[in-house]
C-alpha cells in the first residue's frame, strides 16, 4: 500500500510537467501581447512595446522561454503576475482557500441531499417517492447555478426589505454564513447527478445475492442498507465525487462572481483573458496537482470500502 | 537670474490670497504658460473655517486594485487615494492651469530640455522624513529603473535623461529631446513624490504596502483587495493655492473600499454603507439626481474620446467619401442616450471638450445626416445593385470588420452602430475579442474598425494613436500616414511656446476629422455621488481623482 502510494507520488511529477508544458504552448499560441495591453493603457507608443517585451523576457525565442520558465518551476518559483504585480504563489494562497472552502462546503452539501435522495429513491423504487427524487434531481442537473443563485438572493432581500429580516448575507465572504448561499447552490447542482447515480447503483446491489442472503438473516432495513448495500454501490459514487471535487477545486467562476467571492475561478478566467501567462501557469499547475492528490485519495479510499481490493 | 544661463525665466508673479477660505478664487495660470507663482506662505494663509474639523467617511471604489503602488501602477483607481496621500510638484487645477505644489517656481529651459524645479522647504513626509532635492531624485531615478518595470509613470517620463541636484532644495531635470508633456506629467499622481527612505527600506516589491507621502492624508492601514483607511496628516500646511482652505484637511478618517458588482454600488450609498460612491451606473445616477438626499457629480474625463478608428489601409474604408459617410451616417446621440443614460456629450473629435488643447471647430464638422451619408456612398461607387438590402461595388459587398474588446460598452456601442450601418446597406461584422486578442487583431491590420477611449490631460495622447510611426507596432489603428500631422505631433511634444503648442494640435485635430480617421462618439463622463451631508467634494482636472482635502460633513 505505501509503495502504491509512493509510486502515484512519483507519477505527480512528469503529469504536472506534462499539464505545464501544455499549458505553456496553449497559451503561448493565444492570439495577443502583454505588452501591448500594458501599453494600451498608458498611452504608449511603438518603440515603449519592444521595450517593455524585453523586459517582460517575451521577447526572447520560445525554447528560451520554455526553459527559463522550467528552471524556475524547478526551484519552486512561480513567477509574478504581469497584471496583479504580485508574485503567483501569492495571489494563489489568497484564493486557493476561499475555492477549498467553497468546494468543501458544495461537496457536503452535495451529498447529504444527493445520498439522501438517492437511497430513498431506490429504496422505494417506483414509488411516487422515487419520482419525486429523481424531479428533484433533474431539477438540480439542469437549473443554471446563477439562476438559483438570484432565486435565493431575491428572496432573502424580499425578506429583508419587507419583513426586516436578514437570514443571510447575500454577497461578499468572511464566516461560515457567507459561505451557507453559495455552498447550497453549488451543492444542489451536484447533488443531481450524484443522486441518481447513488438510485442506479444501490437498485443494482438490492437486487444482488447477498442482500437477499442478508434479509433471510432477518436484518432489519437499515443494517441492510448501512451494512451491506451502500457500501457496495459506493465505488462508482465515490470515483465521481472525487472528480467532481477535484473540479471544484479548481475554482467555480459563476458561483464565485455572482456572489461577488475571491476564488480561483475568476483570477483563472481573467488571467487567460489578459493573457497572464505566469498566473494561468500557477492556477493550472495548482489545479493539475489537486486533482491527482484528490484522485489518489479516491483510489486509497476504495480499499477502505471494499477489503477485497489491494494495492500492492 | 544670470543672465548667461540658457534656462529663461519667463516671469514670477506673486499671488496673494486674501480672501476668505472657500471664496478664495487666486488668479490662475494661464494654461501651459510658464508663469510661475509663490506659494501662499502660512502666515497670509486664511485658517480652517470653524466648525468644519472631524468626522469620517467611507468612500466606494469601484475595480479592486492590486498595484497600488503609484510609479508602477496603471489604473485610474489608484489615484483616487493616492490623490490624497502625495502632493506633485506642481499642481493643476479644474481648468488645467498649473500652480506651485511641492516647487515653489519653477523655469523651463529655451531649448525645451532642462525643467528646473525650486522646492519647497518647509515640507515632511509622513515618516518624518524632510522633503528636498534628493527626495525628487531618488523618486524620478526609481520611476525609470528597469528593474521596476512601471506600467504608466515611465512612460509619462518620455525621454528623460537624469536628474540633477543643484542645491538641497533645487533640482533640474535633464531629458534627451524637449520634452514639453512633463509638467502636466509631474501633475500627477503617477509621478507622486513618495519618501525616500520609505522606497529605501521595502524596495520595489513592498513599498506599495507601506507607503510614505507628503499628502494631506496618510496611509493607516492597507488589508489588500479589502479596504485603505487614510488618516488626517495634522502637519499638512502646503496646500496648493485654489483649494478652500490652508492648513490641516477637514476630515479624522477617510475608509475606501471596494465595490467591483456595479449593482451593490447604489445600495451601498443609499443605505449609508458609504458616503461617496464612484462610477454609479447611468440609470441609477438618473434616479440619485433627483432624490435630495444625494448629489450626482457627472466628471469629465479628459483624454481621448470614447471613439472608432477607421482602417485607411484597407478598402472599402480607405476611400474619404466612405469615411466621411460612416461618421454622418452614426446617429451618436441616440447611442449616447441609449447606452450612457444621456450624461455624456456626444463627441466632435480625437480629444474630450474638456482636454487641455481640445479644438472646438472641430463641432459643426459632422452632424448626424443619414442623407448625406447614402449619397456620400453612391458618389463612392456603392449601390445596391442586387437588391439584397446591401450596398456592392464590381460585385463585393459593403463589409466591415469590426475588433471589439468587451469593456467600456465597447460591446453595446458596436451593435447600436450596426443597427444604425444596416440602414445604410452596409454589413458590419462585429467580433468581440479578449483585450490581448483585439489588439493582436489590430495590430495585424485585420479591422476596418476598432473603438478606443483613454484619460490624459495632455494632447501628446494623439501621437500614440496617430502619429504614423505607431502604425505597424504601436495603436495608430486609422493607419494613415500623413506628413503634416506627424509632424505637427512630433512639434507638439517637443514645445514649450503654449501659443504656438496650441495651434498645432488644433490643427492635428482638424486634419484628423477632415480626414474621417475616427468616428468620434462620446466624452468620457464619470458618474460619481455622494451623500447631501458631504460638502467641498470636488474632482481633479484627470477627473477620475478627488480633492479630499476640503470635503467636510455638515450635520
Amino acid at each position: 500500500m505505501l509503495r502504491y502510494i509512493q509510486r502515484r507520488l512519483l507519477l505527480m511529477f512528469p503529469l504536472l510537467w506534462g499539464v505545464a508544458t501544455l499549458v505553456f504552448f496553449f497559451m503561448y499560441m493565444l492570439p495577443g501581447d502583454p505588452a501591448s495591453v500594458i501599453l494600451a493603457n498608458s498611452g504608449g507608443k511603438a518603440e515603449s512595446i519592444a521595450r517593455l517585451q524585453e523586459q517582460l523576457g517575451l521577447d526572447d525565442p520560445l525554447p528560451v522561454q520554455y526553459m527559463r520558465f522550467l528552471q524556475n518551476l524547478l526551484q519552486g518559483d512561480l513567477g509574478e503576475s504581469i497584471f496583479l504585480r504580485q508574485p503567483v504563489s501569492q495571489i494563489l494562497w489568497d484564493n486557493v482557500p476561499s475555492s477549498v472552502e467553497l468546494a468543501v462546503g458544495g461537496m457536503a452539501i452535495a451529498i447529504l441531499i444527493g445520498l439522501s435522495t438517492g437511497i430513498l429513491a431506490a429504496l422505494n423504487h417506483h414509488s411516487w417517492i422515487d419520482r419525486a427524487c429523481m424531479v428533484l434531481a433533474i431539477a438540480g442537473v439542469s437549473m443554471p447555478n446563477f439562476w438559483l443563485a438570484l432565486l435565493f438572493m431575491y428572496a432573502i432581500s424580499g425578506l429583508s426589505t419587507r419583513y426586516g429580516v436578514t437570514i443571510l448575507p447575500i454577497t461578499g465572504q468572511g464566516d461560515l454564513k457567507h459561505l451557507i448561499l453559495p455552498a447550497v447552490v453549488l451543492g444542489f447542482a451536484l447533488s443531481g447527478s450524484l443522486a441518481r447515480l447513488v438510485r442506479s447503483s444501490m437498485l443494482e446491489t438490492m437486487y444482488q445475492e447477498h442482500i437477499v442472503t442478508a434479509r433471510a438473516k432477518g436484518l432489519g432495513q437499515w443494517a441492510i442498507v448501512t451494512r451491506h448495500a451502500l457500501r457496495n454501490a459506493l465505488i462508482p459514487v465515490t470515483t465521481m465525487m472525487g472528480l467532481q471535487f477535484g473540479a471544484l477545486l479548481g475554482g467555480t467562476v459563476i458561483v464565485e462572481t455572482v456572489f461577488s467571492r475571491r476564488g480561483l475561478g475568476r483570477t483563472i478566467v481573467d488571467a487567460i483573458l489578459w493573457k497572464d501567462l505566469p498566473l494561468v501557469q500557477g492556477a493550472v499547475l495548482w489545479t493539475a496537482a489537486s486533482y491527482i492528490l484528490v484522485n489518489l485519495v479516491v483510489d486509497i479510499s476504495y480499499a477502505v470500502i471494499d477489503p477485497r481490493i489491494r494495492y500492492g | 537670474m544670470n543672465r548667461h544661463s540658457v534656462l529663461a525665466l519667463v516671469s514670477i508673479s506673486i499671488l496673494f490670497v486674501s480672501s476668505l477660505a472657500g471664496c478664495a478664487k487666486p488668479e490662475p495660470q494661464v494654461a501651459g504658460t510658464t508663469v510661475v507663482k509663490e506659494q501662499v506662505s502660512p502666515e497670509t494663509a486664511v485658517t480652517a473655517a470653524a466648525g468644519r474639523q472631524g468626522g469620517e467617511i467611507t468612500y466606494g471604489l469601484t475595480l479592486i486594485v492590486s498595484d497600488i503602488d503609484p510609479h508602477t501602477g496603471s489604473s485610474s483607481e489608484l489615484g483616487i487615494f493616492l490623490t490624497s496621500v502625495y502632493d506633485p510638484l506642481v499642481w493643476r487645477d479644474q481648468e488645467g492651469n498649473y500652480y506651485p505644489g511641492l516647487a515653489k517656481s519653477w523655469e523651463i529651459s529655451e531649448d525645451g530640455r532642462v525643467y528646473t524645479f525650486y522646492l519647497r522647504d518647509d515640507v515632511k513626509f509622513h515618516d518624518g522624513e524632510p522633503f528636498n532635492a534628493e527626495a525628487v531624485k531618488a523618486n524620478l531615478d526609481r520611476i525609470v529603473d528597469p528593474e521596476l518595470q512601471s506600467h504608466k509613470a515611465v512612460y509619462m517620463m518620455g525621454p528623460y535623461d537624469r536628474t540633477e541636484i543643484v542645491d538641497a532644495y533645487t533640482v533640474q531635470v535633464h531629458f534627451e529631446e524637449p520634452y514639453a508633456p512633463f509638467l502636466d506629467s509631474a501633475s500627477q499622481v503617477y509621478l507622486a513624490m513618495a519618501s525616500p527612505k520609505a522606497l529605501e527600506e521595502w524596495g520595489a516589491e513592498h513599498y506599495r504596502e507601506h507607503q510614505a507621502g507628503t499628502g494631506p492624508f496618510a496611509i493607516q492601514e492597507y488589508v489588500p483587495k479589502d479596504h485603505i483607511v487614510l488618516v488626517k496628516n495634522p502637519d499638512y500646511n502646503w496646500a496648493p493655492a485654489f483649494m478652500g482652505h490652508q492648513g490641516p484637511a477637514y476630515l479624522d478618517k477617510i475608509t475606501f473600499r471596494f465595490y467591483p458588482d456595479a449593482a451593490t454600488r447604489v445600495p451601498a450609498l443609499e443605505s449609508g454603507e458609504a458616503q461617496i460612491m464612484g462610477e454609479i451606473p447611468p440609470l441609477e445616477a438618473k434616479r440619485l439626481a433627483s432624490d435630495s438626499r444625494f448629489v450626482i457629480y457627472p466628471t469629465h474625463i479628459p483624454g481621448q474620446s470614447l471613439q472608432v478608428f477607421i482602417n485607411t489601409s484597407r478598402a472599402p474604408t480607405n476611400n474619404l467619401q466612405v469615411r466621411q459617410a460612416l461618421i454622418y451616417g452614426c446617429d451618436r446621440q441616440a447611442i449616447v442616450n441609449g447606452i450612457f443614460g444621456g450624461f455624456s456629450p456626444v463627441a466632435h473629435g480625437p480629444l474630450g471638450r474638456k482636454t487641455p488643447f481640445y479644438n472646438p471647430a472641430v463641432e459643426g464638422m459632422y452632424s448626424y445626416d443619414p442623407e448625406k451619408a447614402r449619397n456620400l456612398l453612391a458618389e463612392a461607387g456603392w449601390t445596391d445593385t442586387n437588391g439584397d438590402g446591401v450596398l456592392d461595388k464590381d460585385g463585393q459587398d459593403f463589409v466591415l470588420d469590426t475588433v471589439l474588446m468587451g469593456w467600456g460598452a465597447m460591446p453595446e456601442v458596436g451593435t447600436a452602430m450596426q443597427g444604425l450601418y444596416r440602414q445604410l446597406g452596409i454589413k458590419m461584422e462585429a467580433q468581440i475579442l479578449a483585450y490581448p486578442a483585439a489588439l493582436e487583431a489590430a495590430r495585424n491590420n485585420a479591422h476596418h474598425l476598432i473603438p478606443m477611449a483613454l484619460s490624459s490631460s495632455d494632447p501628446d495622447i494623439l501621437s500614440s494613436y496617430f502619429h504614423s510611426r505607431n502604425i505597424e507596432s504601436g495603436f495608430s489603428w486609422s493607419r494613415y500616414p500623413d506628413a503634416g500631422l506627424d509632424q505637427w505631433l512630433d512639434k507638439g511634444t517637443r514645445t514649450n511656446d503654449m501659443e504656438k503648442r496650441s495651434e498645432l494640435y488644433d490643427q492635428a485635430q482638424q486634419r484628423i476629422m477632415e480626414q474621417a480617421l475616427i468616428v468620434p462618439i462620446r466624452d468620457y463622463v464619470n458618474l460619481n455621488g455622494d451623500n447631501a451631508k458631504v460638502k467641498g467634494l470636488r474632482y481633479g482636472l484627470q477627473g477620475w481623482f478627488p480633492w479630499l482635502y476640503d470635503v467636510y460633513l455638515k450635520d
